[in-house]
């Protein structure tokens, strides 16, 4: 029985923005698990909750009801806290300071010994690949470098659980590859990763197992093989000489081009299709399978829940 | 390169604007006939609430620009409201000393209202003592305002005994009472006497000690001298002419000793005017 | 403890960097150095007006430091987000928020020693000879500022940060007019006034229990037991600040 690193039992958040404003009720029961050592992904669209989520599990915001268990701990104890390290979606960073100086400073509020914070500071600095900027002040620093010592710092505690919002956010491909492999490494020590993203195809490379959250609980949790498997064949069907939309065969998406119109169906409803169109005398032009991609999940599932 | 240029041009244009204006401004005639500006002085209370805890130093900015007022010629009504003003800094900052010294000393100056300024410097010195009852240097610049500037004796005095009186305060004062008393309130030689001796039991230095036992020589040998002349008459009279030595009214039983000075010498006869004289001078040194 | 020490440190770090701080002490020192010119146009005593400006400044420079800074350093963290990763360690949210005010005064009070150093100096160069309770003075006033710094303390995390500056400078002006206020309103004829002012007048600290720089500027004796009573008025204000400041960021969401 794998052991279970994070640990969230309906997690409800409603938020009061202020005295003219309704309440807006953001987590309204989400529950999930993670297991020791595995890359869980955390997808869904804006205003799911994701970034509330992860809010409640730092203790950055506070639970109305529920409970997050953080290694057997309770998430606001101090064991819990030393167990995580935690990457925002922006680098908040005290820009005043130089990288070094910054590290420095968090290692000394985590508790590492002043024998070893050079080591500690040197050894995140490496990984994130900026030992040579380090002692510039963070004031002229890009996007991308700031996210880098913002990662860094979450990599400074060795923690055992990390926590990354939308880690490869404004990254160029380059850093995003970075980041992508600093993931995998961690996995390899035994880091238990959990983070947030909108760009699905690095979830779905890099995952071990992903949580779709749609309208502040969990609409979808598994293995990404598991959860495509489960998907439904698709066809693309390419031709021209019809409008799309005198068809009667149902149709998962169409569009209509300056020449030619293309249509995606159900496997089921391949033969159909076909038929219709050469009844209305179109012209096919070409037809192609169609791998189900999370993203087309994800949408699906939005789709769902707006109209429910 | 020439939108530099252009820029400097138009800015130091404006900058020249600004200045002429101002010089323009400053020959305009902007009378301030009644002293408006003291017109609208706030009251104390309001003004220690702006001040925000530093009542004394809006004591001082007031009274240095009170100075500067009052300094001005050409102004002149500024007068008006001398007294309001000195009452408004010396509410804020009631031990302020040099307000009330000052002060005064601008209400007394030649004015066509005598009589009323001078009630005004009254009222301010009693205002000082009343909130620095310690402080003799005020009375004492008090007493001296009272006699110089306005012959005013009876407040003279009592400014000067309410100096003298104050512990701590200068021996002189003592000193300056005792012989502005004497000649307003018309002290008797006893009175006197038992002043100067009170006086020289307060005196601390040796010179202060001095200069009392020369009054009370001085006021002893008036009174000797007051009371042998008329013996020297009656016996310039009787005899014919005057005796020159008091052994001769001592041997005819007119006199019970040779009579003597404070310090125990015998007082001399003058043979000019057969008159009793102290062997000793008195200089005020 | 070690967590609130930490970063009080850098706190401090952070305000040395900030120029403000610089050019406030520039002026202040600008003042100090020019209240000599005013000594001279007085008639009569100048160190009076030199005390007076030099105590005076001190109090109004070390005030705007004391409201900008303390906007700058809690405020903006929270504001500006900074804090999630120092709240995301093994950081109590009281330990930060106490860190953030340790350090803030610190920064006051070096300022307030360099200031008040200045200020003796300067009596004594203009011929009014060396006057150490100048010290006592300038200590209260640092007193003062340290509840001043606690109100801020408790304003950044209830409000904005120009909220809560201009709400840190009411507290200043309210807390030195209520008493003048409160002797004022006790000859007023309607209760409603006065009843509003007494609540004023306990609710805000009364600053003017720290303010002795007339006893101070005229040599007068100042009683021991105002000294004491005035420290325990400030230390308790300032506790009971600090308390409600920690309590509100407990539970605050912080989006």
């Amino acid at each position: 029985m794998p052991e279970v690193q994070l640990r969230i039992e309906n997690l409800r958040k409603t938020f009061h923005p202020g005295l003219f404003e309704r309440a807006v009720e953001v987590l309204k029961g989400l529950n999930l698990e993670v297991e020791r050592g595995e890359i869980f992904g955390f997808l869904g669209p804006n205003g799911a909750g994701k970034t509330t989520t992860i809010k409640a599990i730092t203790g950055l915001v506070n639970l109305d009801e529920g409970e997050i268990s953080i290694g057997g701990h309770a998430h606001d104890s101090m064991e819990a806290k030393r167990l995580i390290g935690f990457m925002a979606e922006n680098p908040y960073l005290y820009t005043y300071l130089s990288g070094r100086e910054y590290l420095r400073f968090s290692a000394r509020l985590l508790g590492i010994e002043d024998a070893e914070i050079d080591d500690r500071v040197e050894g995140a600095l490496g990984q994130v690949s900026m030992d040579r900027r380090a002692d510039q002040k963070m004031r002229v620093f890009s996007k991308g470098m700031l996210q880098r010592i913002a990662l860094a710092q979450a990599l400074l505690g060795e923690p055992a659980l990390l926590i990354l919002d939308e880690p490869m956010s404004g990254l160029d491909p380059i850093g995003r590859r970075d980041v992508r492999d600093i993931i995998l490494a961690q996995k390899d020590q035994g880091v238990t990763v959990f983070f947030s993203s909108h760009i699905i195809p690095d979830v779905e490379t890099v995952c071990d197992r992903v949580a779709t959250v749609i309208d502040g609980s969990v609409s979808e949790i598994g293995a990404v093989r598991d959860l495509l498997a489960r998907e439904v064949e698709r066809y693309e069907v390419t031709f021209t000489g019809l409008d799309p939309k005198v068809l009667t065969t149902p149709l998962v998406s169409a569009q209509m081009g300056s020449d030619a119109a293309w249509v995606r169906v159900d496997a089921g409803q391949r033969d159909a299709l076909i038929s219709e169109l050469a009844r209305q005398r179109a012209r096919l032009v070409s037809l192609t399978p169609v791998r189900s991609t999370l993203e087309d999940l994800l949408l699906r599932q939005y789709e769902e829940g707006a109209a429910s | 390169m020439k939108r530099v240029w252009v820029t400097l041009l138009v800015v130091a244009l404006l900058l020249a604007g600004t200045v002429v204006a101002e010089r323009a401004l400053q020959r305009v005639e902007r009378p301030d006939p009644l002293g408006r500006k003291l017109l609208y002085l706030p009251s104390a209370d309001m003004l220690r609430l702006a001040s925000l805890g530093n009542a004394g130093l809006t004591a001082d900015i007031l009274y240095l620009w009170s100075i500067q007022y009052y300094a001005q010629y050409g102004l002149n009504d500024r007068f008006l409201y001398l007294e309001t003003v000195f009452d408004l800094i010396t509410d804020l900052d009631p031990l302020y000393h040099d307000a009330y010294r000052v002060g005064a000393l601008i209400i007394q100056l030649p004015n066509t209202d005598e009589e009323i300024h001078k009630k005004a410097v009254i009222r301010l010195f009693d205002k000082a003592l009343r909130n620095m009852p310690g402080n003799h240097e005020i009375a004492e610049a008090a007493a001296w305002d009272m006699y110089i500037r306005y012959r005013d004796m009876a407040n003279a005095l009592r400014y000067l005994k309410v100096a003298a009186e104050i512990p701590g305060s200068p021996h002189r004062l003592k000193r300056f009472l005792g012989a502005w008393s004497e000649d307003e309130e018309g002290w008797s030689f006893e009175n006197s006497i038992s002043y100067w001796v009170e006086v020289r039991e307060t005196a601390k230095t040796d010179y202060d000690r001095a200069v009392c036992e020369k009054q009370i020589y001085r006021l002893v040998a008036s009174r000797d001298e007051d009371l042998l002349n008329p013996v020297l008459e009656d016996w310039t009279a009787r005899y014919g002419r005057c005796p020159d030595r008091w052994e001769s009214l001592v041997e005819a039983g007119w006199l019970g000793a040779v009579p003597v000075d404070y310090f125990g010498q015998s007082y001399r006869i003058l043979p000019e005017s057969c008159s009793a004289m102290a062997t000793e001078s008195v200089r005020f040194d | 403890m070690t967590a609130i020490r930490i970063i009080a440190a850098n706190t401090f770090r952070e305000a040395l960097r900030d120029r403000i701080l610089y050019l406030f002490l520039g002026f202040s020192i600008v003042l100090l150095a020019s209240s000599k010119l005013f000594g001279i146009l007085t008639v009569g005593e100048q160190d009076k007006i030199i005390k007076d400006m030099g105590l005076a400044g001190i109090q109004f420079f070390l005030m705007l430091i004391a409201v900008m800074m303390s906007v700058l350093l809690i405020s903006r963290e929270i504001d500006s987000k900074t804090v999630y990763y120092i709240l995301a360690k093994p950081v109590r949210r009281w330990q930060f928020l106490l860190g953030k005010y340790v350090g803030l005064l610190a920064t006051v009070l070096v300022n307030l020693f360099l200031m008040s150093v200045m200020l003796v100096l300067f009596v004594w160069l203009y011929g009014g000879g060396f006057d150490p309770r100048l010290f006592l003075a300038t200590s209260m006033i640092g007193l003062e500022m340290a509840v001043l710094v606690a109100f801020a303390t408790l304003f950044s995390v209830l409000t904005k940060p120009i909220l809560g500056s201009v709400f840190t400078l009411a507290v200043f002006v309210v807390g030195h007019v209520s008493q003048d206020l409160w002797l004022l309103t006790r000859h007023l004829p309607g209760s409603v006034g006065r009843t509003l002012v007494s609540l004023l007048y306990y609710v805000v600290p009364n600053l003017e229990r720290f303010n002795f720089k007339t006893e101070v500027v005229h040599q007068l004796p100042i009683p021991a037991a105002a000294i004491g009573l005035s420290l325990v008025y400030g230390l308790v204000f300032t506790a009971l600040l600090l308390v409600l400041a920690c309590l509100k960021f407990e539970g605050k969401d912080l989006q």
